[in-house]
């Protein structure tokens, strides 16, 4: 009974469910299909918050469609409405009308990695002056190991996601759009600054050394990568945004 | 691969970086600062959009009934007009010609 109801639900043109009865006489078929709106509606909304420049990009018409389409095919799978969308982003990718924008999976990936960060953990970026102790010992640097912030994502782009969500945010739309070079590929990287979702746009390779580090590669180990980047740019920038939580010398991971 | 990074090239890069990391924002060079207002915060999500003590907002809404596989995408993607885009306002023409 309680599947056939929740697939009925899921389902514009299936019947209503035999057995249900209104409290006034009223038909069951209506009452239900009211209920099965809101429950894609609800659904629909859901993404729209945590979507919204994939939104912006082709509009809410088309927007809701698409979501509606995803939701109906991927319930949700946890109670906790704010972790739904996983999933939305490889979905885009294979949902033919938006055949003709191809950044659009991945600007969804990217708003998607902005939640996580959002609802990752705490933790206390390491206090500038004690980071300077730890440089103290030159020789020891090549095999220093760096933990960074648990919300840090990456993202590794053929299109240019950073600028492209970027453009939403400005006052003008349209004209930061119209800046927009579509043959750039863009790395992003999205980190958690106290109360505030950072979305950086990093270089290739800058994303490539992080990527090492995240993966417990000593920083002589993971600075060498195959495309070239701005070492001290970089290690300012995981700096500033509080990323970097703990160094220690090899072997002694916290 | 890069060049072997040694153990001064990496003291030296912590050392601007960390003269980076110290210096106030307003001193920073002007792309960090563009970077860094690009960090909009998230609001928390409600289960319930409408709040407490009404219904949820889903209740008064119809939603579209369009079918998705037959439309087009109108947003802001449409503005992004650019001679050298794969994506452009051309493609999304001949795409809407494709599908009618």
């Amino acid at each position: 009974m309680s599947a056939a109801f929740a697939r009925a639900l899921l389902q514009p043109d299936a019947p209503c469910p035999a057995g249900l009865k209104t409290w006034n006489g009223s038909d069951p078929a209506k009452r239900f299909a009211v209920y099965r709106n809101n429950v894609v509606v609800s659904l629909v909304d859901a993404l729209a918050d945590s979507f919204p420049v994939v939104q912006a990009l082709v509009g809410e018409e088309f927007f809701r469609a698409l979501a509606a389409e995803f939701a109906r095919a991927n319930p949700p799978r946890s109670p906790v409405l704010a972790w739904y969308g996983d999933g939305f982003a490889d979905f885009v990718e294979n949902f033919p009308p938006a055949a003709g924008l191809p950044y659009l999976a991945d600007v969804a990936r990217l708003e998607w990695l902005r939640v996580e960060a959002w609802h990752a953990a705490d933790a206390k970026p390491l206090p500038l002056a004690e980071m300077a102790a730890r440089l103290a010992d030159e020789a020891a640097l090549p095999a220093l190991r760096l933990a960074l912030h648990p919300s840090l994502r990456l993202l590794r782009s053929a299109h240019p996601v950073v600028s492209l969500w970027a453009a939403h945010q400005a006052e003008d739309v349209s004209a930061a759009l119209g800046a927009t070079d579509f043959a750039d590929a863009e790395a992003a990287l999205v980190v958690r600054d106290g109360l505030d979702v950072d979305i950086l746009r990093i270089e290739p390779g800058a994303a490539e050394f992080v990527e090492s580090l995240l993966r417990g590669a000593a920083l002589g180990e993971a600075a060498q990568t195959a495309a070239p980047f701005d070492l001290p740019a970089t290690l300012g920038l995981l700096l500033r945004s509080g990323t970097i939580i703990e160094a220690t010398p090899s072997g002694r991971i916290s | 691969m890069n060049k072997t990074i040694t153990a001064a090239s990496l003291a030296l890069a912590f050392g601007t970086a960390l003269t980076l990391a110290a210096t106030p924002v307003a001193a920073q060079d002007k792309m960090a600062d563009k970077e860094k207002c690009y960090g909009v915060a998230m609001k928390g999500k409600n289960d319930c959009k409408a709040g407490a003590g009404t219904s949820c907002a889903g209740t008064s809404k119809i939603d579209y009934q369009g079918n998705a596989w037959s439309m087009v995408p109108k947003g802001t993607c449409e503005k992004t007009a650019s001679p050298t885009s794969p994506t452009g306002h051309g493609q999304l023409k001949e795409f809407k010609e494709k599908k009618a």
